[in-house]
């Protein structure tokens, strides 16, 4: 592995892993596939083969991600759903790792996608210079996945424009894509298949059309449900981002994940944990990816200008940004959770409380 | 051991139910032994009868009080129900072999009450057990534990997996045999009843010992029971000494049943979660199609919600039918379980939530279907006496499936020939009232047109299956429906938290025309009442007594009894009115109800002390320190009786509304007054003017303030008052009535609106 590099993808991160479980394997593999569902349930839920442990990568709801790998035995695309910060990317990620072993055919949806981003766009230099060839088509990840018999990714499929969401009806109903430059059909081999991801609450999506979406099985990912869950999760995460980040500071203690967590549960569902407190939710979105990026922001304010342990005034400062996105309400609302809800929490809570508070004067 | 065979079973299992028909069909034995109560047996005619159709029950009851019941419910695909039927059509004999009900219902009742003392001497406080019970099969820890490990999410799943979708008898057979001896060695180390299945297992054997002794050869005999029961009654032919069983006197009888209740109570056996879909099981296997609850399943939940007007194709159905399929081989099987049926519904159809396919999902597994049983069976006590009043009171017309009004003229009918046909409409309402308070649906009550016309009453009657259930149940209450309807009244008095809960039942024993019941209701709120300490409680219960006496004489019920502890509680909620008066705005709404409810018991009943009730009234409308919009409203209520004269009022009102008062205050007493007698205020041109001087006299911070509670206090004014008071303002400002009218009346602008909103910010705190 080369730790030059930023971000390594999956199947690389996890190879490991991956090789241990193909080699294990004594189930029935479907075409396409590098191992049985039954693995590939295991690689993301995590447990053991042979000697080797399978790190869990998607924690809670077992049962959606075994209806996702079930959704892409057979046929069907698959449509992963939910509020931003709910692992839909990063279980669409390691479902690809596991199947194909390769993530890396991916098309990221924004509001510049075009219609041949999808599909297959040319090396205009070459389509001058010698008319329509194979040689001067440049493939886009669908493309391949199609030749390859391997699943696409699409990320964040709301947010390209409605007439580019639509060219991927003719993709998975057809399984073909034709090219009428070169009188070409290419027919999707077996083991193709797309999974997509969409946002329901940021701003700036567009609605997908019923056509489309029938042409998905819909996972709808939610949001952790327990307090424990969800510190499990982050401090999962933190662990290992911040080994392959270098942050140079001391893994959070349980005490200040449990604190982020509490936080951002109160503020995400409107009232305190003990369901006892109303709460005003600010306008934004605050889930578990964005607690653990708060994390490893407060490890590396803690590691470059602290002692390398996370301090309150750390957190408060990450806290101050994930809370307060964009408008005077959601500083209201801040500062309304901080008088009510933390001040009165006891002495643990005083010393974050006060850090805040400095921040909002 | 020796010969006998034995099949082991679920209790509401449809492969169950069809292999062992596949089975009895093997072995043709000459004698089928049953695990249900021996003292069934006589039920066993009228089950086999053609016009019975399943879902029905067996219910056993004690005769004495506290009242234990039992309940065996049986569906068509429920193998003891199936194997009844095999023994019917083949001419074979069979017989019950578990416990009597008698003893079951005996040591349920010995269950119950080791539960309740351990429970008194734990809190110490009478915690009121529900005393219906059920025999609660083996549900301990194994269970759980068995959910936990097999990573089926749920035991049922487990089960549904591997023994509901065997591919043959023997494999269910041996499948079922293993499954209970294995439950049954993980649950004698917990020892959870263990007492009791000794006993019954014990029992058991006794009654194949006496079925072989009896001269039937054991190779000819088979035994359908639990799985579990399977190894204790292997060694059956070892004889042993059977001691003397408890007992309780009981009844027992059949009684339709319903899907619903099947899904809700998991009484006997492990319960049947979704009783419609274990039906499609059953069809499937009578069809020889494996596939076909699956494809049923989801092309149910697919119609279903098309019904309800959302989109569902079928090629939404195909493609949940492949999911499904795909989750089944996950765990290496080929058949989709429920879970798997239902998660691929609500990935497919319901495009991954759950909610858009909830109800069609409750329709498929669920379902509404209910019991028949033929004219006849079925006859408790209180049945008969109901359908003897029903032809008594010439309602039987009415005992169809379609809705239909009826009328009901309480007054005595002065044309007929008898006392009895006089008052039929009366007995009619007694008789209806009394089926209400039983919970029976047959008759609802509508409430009358006619304001106040007590004399008549509106009723749409309709009968279902249902009702039929429930009035079964109630013969648990009593012998007749009279008996029943007074038991419940007494049971609502006995659990009640409120007063107005015992001064409800009061009314409605009053209405059922059950003085006795209406006595002991009134001697429970005589004693509830002496702890009473809130004023609205007081004056809510004071006021549907006084109800009950006004139409007590059309009823012609005798209300004497009532009187004293309608005194008692005026007179409480006199004393107490101007210290409930100190309260919040958000209080004050309910005693300002209450100061109403109140007022209009004293103005009905003539026999209540008046000036107890206008001294409470001067003291709350004179004092300072109550809420003022209590005060307001005392006042309004001296208004209007006259125990206040215009000078009274004019001195008050300048008092209430002068320049020192609060804003908050002074409006909140005006909004007080408003709230009663409004056209006498708008007559008095004085109040208008005594209002007007003193919003002049505010200055703006104040008039912001003020007007924000004087909005409030006219909100709800109709626009022709609020033109009576346009007249009185134009009157006092020298100004043409109909163009204040128009201002008053007139839609607010943009720019008023947006000054209004930003009222909504100021803060009143300051």
């Amino acid at each position: 592995m080369d730790s030059q590099i930023l971000r390594l993808p999956a199947e690389q991160l996890f190879q490991e892993e991956l090789d241990a479980l193909i080699k294990a394997e004594k189930d029935p593999v479907p075409e396409g596939w590098k191992m049985s569902p039954k693995s590939v349930k295991t690689y993301i839920c995590g447990g053991k083969v042979g000697k080797t442990v399978i790190t869990p990568k998607y924690i809670g709801h077992e049962r959606l991600v075994e209806i996702a790998i079930a959704t892409l035995v057979t046929d069907r695309a698959l449509l992963l759903i939910g509020e931003p910060g709910t692992a839909k990317s990063w279980l669409s990620e390691h479902l690809t790792a596991a199947i194909n072993g390769n993530s890396s055919r991916v098309i990221q949806g924004t509001a510049g996608t075009t219609e041949e981003q999808i599909r297959y766009s040319w090396n205009y230099a070459m389509l001058i210079a010698n008319g329509p060839s194979q040689e001067a088509m440049l493939k886009s990840p669908v493309f391949t996945a199609m030749e390859e018999g391997a699943i696409a990714r699409v990320e964040e499929i709301s947010r390209c424009a409605s007439e580019v969401q639509d060219t991927l009806i003719s993709v998975l109903s057809e399984k073909r894509i034709s090219v009428p430059e070169l009188s070409l059909e290419v027919p999707a081999k077996k083991g193709f298949s797309v999974i997509a991801t969409a946002n329901t609450r940021d701003k700036g999506v567009n609605d997908m059309s019923a056509a489309l979406k029938r042409r998905f099985n819909i996972v709808v990912l939610p949001a952790p449900e327990t307090l424990e869950e969800e510190m499990n999760i982050v401090k999962t995460r933190v662990e290992q981002l911040s080994g392959s980040l270098d942050l140079n500071a001391a893994l959070p203690k349980d005490a200040v994940i449990e604190k982020i967590c509490t936080i951002f549960r109160e503020l995400r569902n409107g009232e305190t944990l003990d369901k006892k407190q109303k709460v005003k939710a600010p306008a934004g979105v605050l889930s578990t990816a964005e607690a653990i990026s708060l994390l490893c922001n407060s490890m590396a304010l803690a590691g470059s200008f602290g002692n390398g342990e996370i301090s309150d005034e750390d957190i408060a400062a990450g806290l101050q940004g994930a809370v307060v996105k964009d408008d005077d309400k959601d500083s209201v609302a801040w500062k309304e959770y901080l008088e009510n809800i933390m001040k009165k929490r006891g002495s643990s809570w005083s010393g974050l409380y006060k850090a805040c508070r400095e921040l909002n004067e | 051991m020796s010969g006998i065979n034995f099949f082991g079973i679920r209790h509401l299992s449809p492969s169950g139910a069809f292999y062992l028909r596949e089975y009895l069909n093997e072995t043709r034995p000459e004698l089928v032994i049953i695990e249900a109560p021996s003292d069934f047996g006589d039920t066993a005619d009228d089950i086999v009868k053609k016009e019975t159709k399943p879902p029905f029950a067996i219910l056993a009851y004690t005769q004495s009080v506290p009242v234990r019941t039992i309940l065996y419910p049986f569906a068509e695909y429920s193998p003891e129900y199936q194997a009844i039927m095999w023994c019917h059509e083949n001419s074979v004999g069979f017989r019950f072999m578990d416990l009597p009900s008698e003893t079951f219902l005996a040591l349920s009742d010995k269950r119950i009450r080791e539960a309740e003392e351990i429970a008194d001497n734990a809190e110490n406080d009478s915690d009121d057990f529900d005393n219906r019970s059920e025999i609660t099969e083996h549900k301990p820890d194994v269970y759980e534990m068995l959910s936990e490990k097999s990573g089926d999410g749920s035991h049922e799943t487990f089960w549904e997996r591997t023994l509901e979708q065997c591919a043959n008898a023997d494999a269910y057979r041996e499948g079922a045999n293993l499954f209970g001896k294995n439950i049954r060695e993980l649950s004698e180390k917990t020892g959870y009843d263990a007492e009791e299945t000794a006993l019954r297992e014990k029992y058991m054997r006794s009654v194949i010992r006496k079925a072989v002794s009896g001269g039937v050869s054991p190779e000819k005999i088979v035994v359908v029971t639990g799985a579990y029961h399977v190894e204790g009654l292997r060694s059956w032919d070892i004889p042993e000494e059977l001691s003397e069983l408890p007992s309780l006197s009981s009844l027992h009888t059949l009684m339709p049943y319903s899907y619903y209740r099947l899904s809700t109570r998991s009484g006997y056996g492990a319960g049947n979660k979704a009783p419609a879909y274990y039906e499609l099981i059953w069809d499937g296997l009578c069809r020889g199609d494996r596939m076909y609850a699956a494809n049923a399943y989801l092309s149910k939940i697919a119609a279903k919600t098309r019904e309800s007007g959302s989109a569902a194709s079928s090629a939404q159905v195909i493609e949940g039918l492949r999911l499904s399929e795909s989750l089944a081989k996950m765990r290496g099987g080929k058949i989709p379980s429920l879970r798997d049926l239902r998660d691929a519904a609500e990935t497919c159809i319901g495009e991954g939530s759950f909610a858009s396919i909830s109800i069609a999902a409750a329709d498929a597994e669920i379902g509404t279907k209910i019991g028949e049983l033929p004219e006849g069976v079925s006859r408790t006590s209180i049945q008969d006496d109901f359908y003897r009043l029903l032809k008594d009171l010439k309602l039987e017309k009415y005992r169809t499936v379609t809705a239909q009004d009826l009328k009901l003229d309480l007054r005595e009918n002065i044309r007929a020939g008898t006392e009895k046909s006089a008052f039929l409409d009366l007995n009619r309402s007694f008789f209806l009232h009394k089926l209400r308070v039983l919970g029976l649906d047959f008759a609802k009550w509508t409430p009358s047109s006619q304001d106040n016309a007590t004399w008549s009453e509106a009723w749409v009657i309709c009968w279902t299956p249902e009702s039929e259930i429930v009035l079964v149940e109630s013969a648990l209450k009593g012998d007749t429906v009279e008996l029943a309807a007074s038991f419940a009244i007494k049971e609502t008095v006995e659990q009640a938290a409120e007063m107005s809960v015992i001064a409800g039942a009061i009314e409605d024993a009053f209405c059922c025309g059950m003085p006795a019941a209406a006595s002991y209701a009134v001697s429970a709120l005589q004693a509830a009442a002496v702890d009473a300490v809130s004023f609205e409680e007081l004056a809510k219960t004071a006021f549907r007594l006084s109800n009950v006496m006004s139409y007590g004489d059309i009823r012609r019920a005798d209300c004497s009894a009532v009187e004293p502890i309608l005194k008692q509680l005026y007179y409480r909620a006199c004393l107490i009115l101007s210290g409930s008066c100190v309260c919040n705005d958000d209080a004050s709404k309910a005693i300002a109800e209450a100061m109403n409810m109140l007022n209009s018991t004293e103005l009905a009943q003539s026999f209540l002390d008046t000036e107890k009730w206008t001294d409470a009234l001067k003291e709350v409308a004179s004092r300072d320190d109550l809420n003022t919009r209590l005060s307001g409203l005392a006042a309004a209520i001296l208004l209007e009786r006259g125990q206040m004269t215009n000078d009274e009022l004019k001195t008050e009102v300048s008092r209430r509304l002068s320049k020192g008062v609060p804003a908050d205050l002074g409006a909140g007493w005006f909004e007080g007054l408003t709230l009663k007698n409004r056209y006498g205020l708008i007559a008095r041109l004085s109040l208008w003017e005594s209002l007007d001087e003193y919003l002049a006299s505010l200055d703006d911070e104040e008039f912001k303030r003020a007007l924000v509670f004087l909005r409030r206090a006219f909100a709800d004014f109709s626009s022709g008052e609020k033109d009576s008071i346009a007249e009185n303002l134009g009157e006092i400002w020298g100004l043409n009535g109909a163009e204040v009218s128009e201002i008053v009346n007139a839609q607010l602008d943009t720019a008023s609106q947006e000054q209004i909103a930003s009222l909504g910010d100021f803060d009143f705190d300051l």
